[in-house]
């Protein structure tokens, strides 16, 4: 009986100190955390969006996404994060949208998980740079073996096929929902 | 479908052992006769599944709305180890022959990183309960999977003329790698 | 009694006689886990340095006070309370690298090598050789992550430490920063090493091992943990 209160005595105290000592380091590390986060979505929204100076987050909508302002206030477009499977796991991307979400200023690929050397060239300019002032209207299509001929029309990557389409997806895939929310009247 | 997709996905695509080094150590230690590797494989399915039910749980309704979510670490690794005792209790209590098929492995188990893994895997990937089970399931029978081809390869080469430098553990690494690279052949099929 | 080694072979050990990896084969998901580059090994290591001092010098500090039965809990919740601090001072100071290593950081906590420390040495030895052992596995296990890493970057993607080495024309083996290469250049180095122990044993005449009962006995078969 004797060994069982001391095994809950000491138990207790090591649990009372260990939570007491985290609470007080994550009340520190924390606000670092979100700042940590919140830097890391600025400065893909400013890749995206060349000639932004400030953003906002739209909050009537029901996904992320943020509104982009150049110098003198003016609206210039959209950044919206958006998520969807890659090859191996799942791919977070940010889309740079004109105002009237018709063409695609940029993207940014935020997380991936993609086979390195092969995958990972979605990030490299060759295949990212193909969808600076790309047409999405009315969505992206890719092509696979030829080089795109048409506006709106991305050139896969060989040894990568379902990566690069991978891309295209999300992208399509963000851009239809946020039409489909602007369209209801969101966003305004 | 998408909890089918979910339980391929943790079984075959991001099996666990060959693509996420979790387990690791059960994997090469308890691998080298298929009598004692499909034991274990199965104990740990076991116990996956449990952990995955439980963390959930504690996750969403203790550290969750308390937001004390740094607690997350010390709260699962707790559980998890306390549940394995758990279980080897119940088992013993319910049935001898089951214990002397799983009894000397769950000990082990508190120390599979796997175990961890799931749970930390779980909360990140955000799954909702039954998905939660499903992964667990799923990444049990990838573990299974992995720790049964590997015994069956093992046993074929205790006949084979090893170099006597690479009996043992190199031999085995060596093998893990190409098993890795066949279950390679898995990606792209289905994505989760 | 165990003549007692000095601080400094106490050290020396952790580095080769009982490397955690290379002899002891403890936590190896790490290991494979995150040598993809040179950076990230040395990152880890680090990382499971410092848990593994601060738990040694903490347990051994209450190693009479912990009742047996209560010792492995109340060891795994000091290692889980000192991985938090990590992850949580590595989130908020280098967010590049923790997003890096991502769930391989809380997974220090399950690392057989800390648990096993506590265990073998720490309960049963002072705090001043607790933290002297567990720096010497942690530089022991710093050596076998960096070389590792090292081996797997400049072969599978022709860069050390960022720095490119190899040139152009050498075709990047990706197998090598694909899980598969994890299993393979261990497996390799392994062997190679067995094969230098094994020489030199051939080498060393039976009566200078007698004399040195510390000196490691190769031990191929794989111990659980």
């Amino acid at each position: 009986m004797k060994n069982i209160i001391r095994m809950l005595i000491t138990l207790s105290f090591v649990g009372v100190v260990s939570g007491g000592g985290l609470a007080l380091l994550s009340s520190w590390a924390d606000p670092l955390i979100a700042a940590n986060k919140k830097a890391d979505t600025e400065r893909a929204i400013f890749l995206v969006q060349t000639e932004a100076d400030d953003y906002e987050l739209v909050t009537d909508v029901p996904f992320e996404l943020y509104r982009v302002f150049d110098e003198t206030k003016n609206p210039v477009g959209y950044a919206l994060p958006w998520e969807g499977n890659g090859f191996q796991g799942a791919i977070r991307i940010m889309v740079g949208l004109s105002q009237d979400l018709n063409t695609i200023k940029s993207i940014e690929i935020i997380d991936q998980t993609e086979t390195p050397g092969l995958g990972t060239k979605i990030l490299e300019d060759p295949f990212r740079g193909q969808f600076e002032g790309l047409n999405a209207d009315p969505h992206v299509k890719w092509v696979k073996g030829a080089p795109a001929t048409a506006d709106n029309e991305v050139e896969t990557i060989t040894g990568a096929t379902i990566s690069a389409v991978a891309i295209v997806n999300i992208v399509n895939d963000g851009i239809e929902t946020l039409r489909a929310a602007i369209a209801e009247g969101a966003g305004q | 479908m998408e909890l089918i997709l979910i339980f391929l996905s943790a079984a075959l695509v991001n099996n666990f052992v060959l693509a996420y080094f979790l387990g690791i150590c059960p994997f090469v230690g308890v691998s080298n006769k298929l009598s004692s590797a499909v034991p274990m494989g199965l104990a740990t399915t076991f116990v996956m599944v449990i952990t995955a039910i439980v963390t959930w749980l504690i996750y969403h309704l203790i550290l969750v709305p308390y937001e004390v979510e740094y607690l997350q670490y010390v709260s699962f690794i707790l559980v998890i180890a306390s549940l394995v005792q758990f279980v080897e209790m119940f088992v013993r209590k319910v049935s001898q022959p089951l214990y002397r098929a799983l009894g000397i492995f769950l000990p082990l188990i508190t120390t599979n990183c796997s175990i961890l893994g799931l749970a930390l895997f779980m909360v990140l990937k955000e799954y909702s309960f039954v998905e939660g089970i499903f992964y667990g399931v799923g990444a049990g029978a990838g573990f299974t999977l992995a720790i049964t081809a590997m015994a069956g390869i093992r046993e074929e080469l205790e006949l084979a003329d090893v170099p006597k430098s690479f009996r043992g553990a190199p031999i085995t690494m060596v093998v893990a790698g190409l098993l890795a690279l066949a279950f390679m052949g898995f990606a792209g099929m289905i994505t989760v | 009694m165990k003549k007692q080694l000095t601080l400094f072979n106490e050290y020396k050990k952790g580095i080769w006689d009982q490397n955690p990896v290379f002899k002891m084969l403890l936590g190896l998901c790490p290991v494979l886990a995150v040598t993809v580059s040179a950076m990230n090994g040395i990152a880890m290591a680090l990382a499971t340095t410092f848990v593994l001092t601060f738990s040694s010098f903490i347990i051994s500090l209450i190693r009479k006070l912990v009742p047996t039965q209560v010792r492995i809990a109340s060891y795994i919740l000091i290692i889980a309370t000192f991985v938090t601090v990590v992850d949580l001072v590595m989130r908020a100071q280098f967010p590049a690298l923790s997003k890096e290593l991502g769930p391989y950081i809380p997974l220090i906590v399950v690392n057989c090598l800390i648990l096993g420390r506590q265990e073998a040495f720490s309960s049963k030895n002072n705090p001043l050789r607790s933290v002297v052992d567990a720096l010497g596995m942690g530089t022991g296990f710093l050596i076998a992550l960096a070389s590792l890493g090292g081996i797997r970057e400049i072969l599978g993607s022709r860069t050390l430490l960022g720095l490119q080495v190899l040139p152009d024309m050498f075709e990047p083996w990706l197998v090598m920063i694909l899980p598969a290469g994890a299993f393979l250049t261990l497996g390799v180095m392994l062997g190679f090493l067995n094969y230098l122990t094994l020489r030199n044993k051939r080498k060393t005449d039976e009566a200078q091992l007698a004399h040195h009962p510390e000196l490691p006995i190769i031990d191929t078969s794989i111990r659980q943990g």
